[in-house]
């Protein structure tokens, strides 16, 4: 084979291996995203589903389209509501997800390397059992009656505090979004954090920093990628989430993704339920680009970010 | 390798039998007996495929998706009425099921469906109050009416310990009942005053629960629920089998309340028309049917199977409503688009408030 012959059969390789993520990308994420978009311009079905785009009579073909549902949208402070709860809870469980990985990624980073990838396989062990048991579980950890509840009430009357309820309020919902989401948060950070050169660590400190000065000084910084990614991957889903509030909210946790699968499953009103989702995702791009540009400006940030 | 060539093996074969005729059933969970499936599968030398669905909206969200592959669907009354209008079901030969001669005539030919033309009634349910007998006695709350539910003096009293149903129509319907509205009322002003009610109670509730509010009132958890007749039968049967102490009522409000009719139909998708026709001819023979109320609770529209169907289920006035109180009940009627939205804009409403 000639040369040039090799150099044609990698590109042909080259890019058959771009080329099918990319086709798989083109026909399962932006063709129904169009079709999405779509949507939000065209009129319910009388029996669910869509009214069609266009009819034709003796004048010809017609668009049947309208603007009414981002009206509808826009117009009623309704909407805005729950998207700004859905953002203070997945800013909480983000923020949540953060301080309890932290720690943990750390002491996975510095434990004994015959152990740490066991430690690993601790964090992604949940995933083992299905999501929906394990949230279901909690809904018996903060019931009423479980032995959690009872012992921390029991607790609480001793400085004579009234008994809580814990299952159906938000703090069930954020306790629930937080044990979702905190592999999602310990895995990048553990990623980056065992990169670190032990020896930036030994020269802060023979240069004269205390622990906590290394800490904030060298640590923290280098470990912003991982945290930028971990909160990427925990705001995002958090943010949508709809399977938790509806099990452990109860009345008062509904978030945006209940109002989108609300419309889907029962108000047949796919065109509004495209809409919030669209606004949903334009959102959710928002924020991704705004936390890695931010996290491009802090020190430390721009070495890795790229 | 050579279990993996048994097994191999195995599955071809299994897959060669299944090949023959498979019936694919897509019906609400624990809505047919398993001694109905076995009795029919022996008939028939048929394998009977299970799939199950938990609201009406859920049903038509999926078929409306394109769900395909089903050849019998259990869509409550004015679920028929859309998908029939939408042409998705086929025209049943009534000539292919002589034991509809078996049905109560109340239940024929009811206006969601005029003359019967795609749909057999299979089951009937009731929308009532399930309630923790000891709880509700201690605490003096009435449970033969909605204001139970929906009246803050009496919810005071068992705050948290309260579900409704996470269900627009069926919400909305007990509000307007409990107004004294027909549960069908459509005049905004109406739901506007029924949307009041349920925020005023809103602060009380626990949860809207649509899922598994039974398991929550059979372990005590939960004291006073909205829930469908069959759910809350059955809580009561686990409540007592636990022998926990924990003694589960129900009761019809005296306001009225609304009756599901649930009904068998075929899609005009289906694979095996001919074995759902068989199926459905099956399941309204009287002996067969009165499986369903003897085993799951289940309120039956069928003659002949009284005489099969035990005295305790049977003589329970809220399984087998009689008389003044069947007068009262009423079926949810199918809303149009723009009836649909505004009704979803009060829940929105509810939901976020």
């Amino acid at each position: 084979m000639t040369r040039a012959g090799s150099l044609q059969t990698e590109a042909v390789k080259r890019r058959l291996l771009v080329g099918l993520p990319t086709l798989v990308l083109l026909v399962l994420f932006a063709a129904p995203t169009l079709i999405m978009v779509l949507a939000t311009f065209q009129f319910p079905d009388d029996f669910g589903g869509l009214a069609p785009a266009w009819y034709s009579d003796s004048d010809g073909v017609h668009l049947d389209l309208t603007l009414e549902n981002y009206e509808r949208f826009a117009g009623e402070a309704i909407y805005l509501k729950i998207f700004w709860r859905s953002l203070v809870y997945a800013t909480l469980t983000t923020l949540f997800c953060a301080a309890l990985a932290y720690p943990l990624a750390m002491f996975i980073t510095r434990a004994p390397s015959r152990i740490r990838d066991l430690l690993v396989l601790l964090v992604i062990l949940p995933f083992w059992s299905n999501f929906l048991i394990r949230v279901y579980a909690w809904m018996s950890i903060l019931g009423p009656r479980s032995l959690f509840t009872e012992g921390l009430n029991g607790l609480l009357g001793w400085f004579g505090l009234g008994p809580v309820t814990l299952l159906f309020t938000p703090f069930a919902v954020i306790v629930g979004l937080v044990y979702v989401h905190l592999p999602f948060m310990v895995l990048p950070l553990y990623a980056n954090l065992c990169r670190h050169d032990p020896a930036w660590l030994d020269a802060a400190r023979d240069l004269g920093a205390s622990p906590w000065k290394t800490f904030v000084g060298v640590t923290l910084p280098m470990s912003v990628p991982g945290l930028v990614a971990g909160s990427l991957l925990v705001f995002i889903p958090a943010l949508g989430a709809f399977a938790v509030p509806d099990i452990l909210g109860g009345a008062q946790g509904a978030m945006i993704g209940n109002l989108i699968s609300d419309q889907f499953l029962s108000a047949r009103d796919w065109p509004f339920g495209s809409t919030i989702a669209v606004a949903l995702t334009l959102f959710v791009v928002f924020i991704a680009w705004l936390m890695t540009a931010v996290a491009r400006r802090l020190p430390g940030g721009a070495a890795h970010a790229r | 390798m050579k279990h993996f060539l048994t097994l191999l093996a195995l599955s071809v074969l299994s897959a060669v039998a299944s090949a023959e005729d498979v019936l694919h059933i897509y019906n609400w969970s624990d809505y047919l007996p398993e001694e109905t499936i076995a009795t029919f599968e022996e008939q028939c030398g048929c394998r009977i495929v299970y799939d199950t669905f938990s609201s009406n909206e859920e049903l038509m969200a999926k078929l409306a998706a394109g769900a395909r592959g089903y050849d019998i669907l259990v869509p409550t009354d004015y679920a028929v009425s859309a998908m029939a209008g939408r042409d998705m079901l086929l025209e049943l030969d009534h000539a292919r099921l002589p034991n509809m001669k078996n049905l109560k005539p109340e239940f024929l030919d009811r206006p969601f469906d005029p003359g019967n033309r795609f749909s057999v009634p299979y089951a009937v349910g009731v929308t009532l109050l399930g309630f923790n007998a000891d709880k509700m006695r201690q605490h003096g709350i009435p449970t033969d009416t909605w204001a139970a539910l929906f009246d803050p003096k009496h919810l005071a009293k068992i705050k948290g310990r309260v579900t409704v149903l996470d269900d627009q129509r069926e919400l909305m319907g007990a509000a307007l009942i409990y107004l004294g509205y027909s549960p069908n009322d459509t005049d905004p002003a109406h739901w506007g005053e029924a949307r009041d009610v349920i925020l005023k109670a809103k602060p009380y509730w626990a949860a809207f629960n649509a899922s598994n509010y039974n398991v929550l009132l059979a372990a005590g958890d939960i004291w006073l629920v909205q829930g469908y007749s069959m759910d809350v039968y059955q809580a009561a049967a686990d409540a007592e089998e636990a022998g926990a102490g924990v003694k589960i009522g129900y009761a019809i409000p005296k306001e009225g309340a609304y009756m599901a009719v649930d009904n068998l139909v075929i899609p005009k998708t289906a694979p095996e028309p001919e074995l759902a026709l068989r199926f459905i001819d099956f399941v309204l023979d009287g002996r067969q049917s009165a499986v369903l109320s003897n085993e799951l609770g289940i309120g039956n529209p069928n003659m002949a199977a009284t005489e099969f169907i035990d005295a305790s289920v049977l003589e329970d006035p809220a399984l087998f409503p009689q008389g003044d109180v069947l007068s009262r009940l009423s079926n949810i009627d199918e809303l149009d688009a723009r009836q649909r939205r505004a009704m979803n804009r009060l829940w929105t409403e509810i939901k976020v408030q």
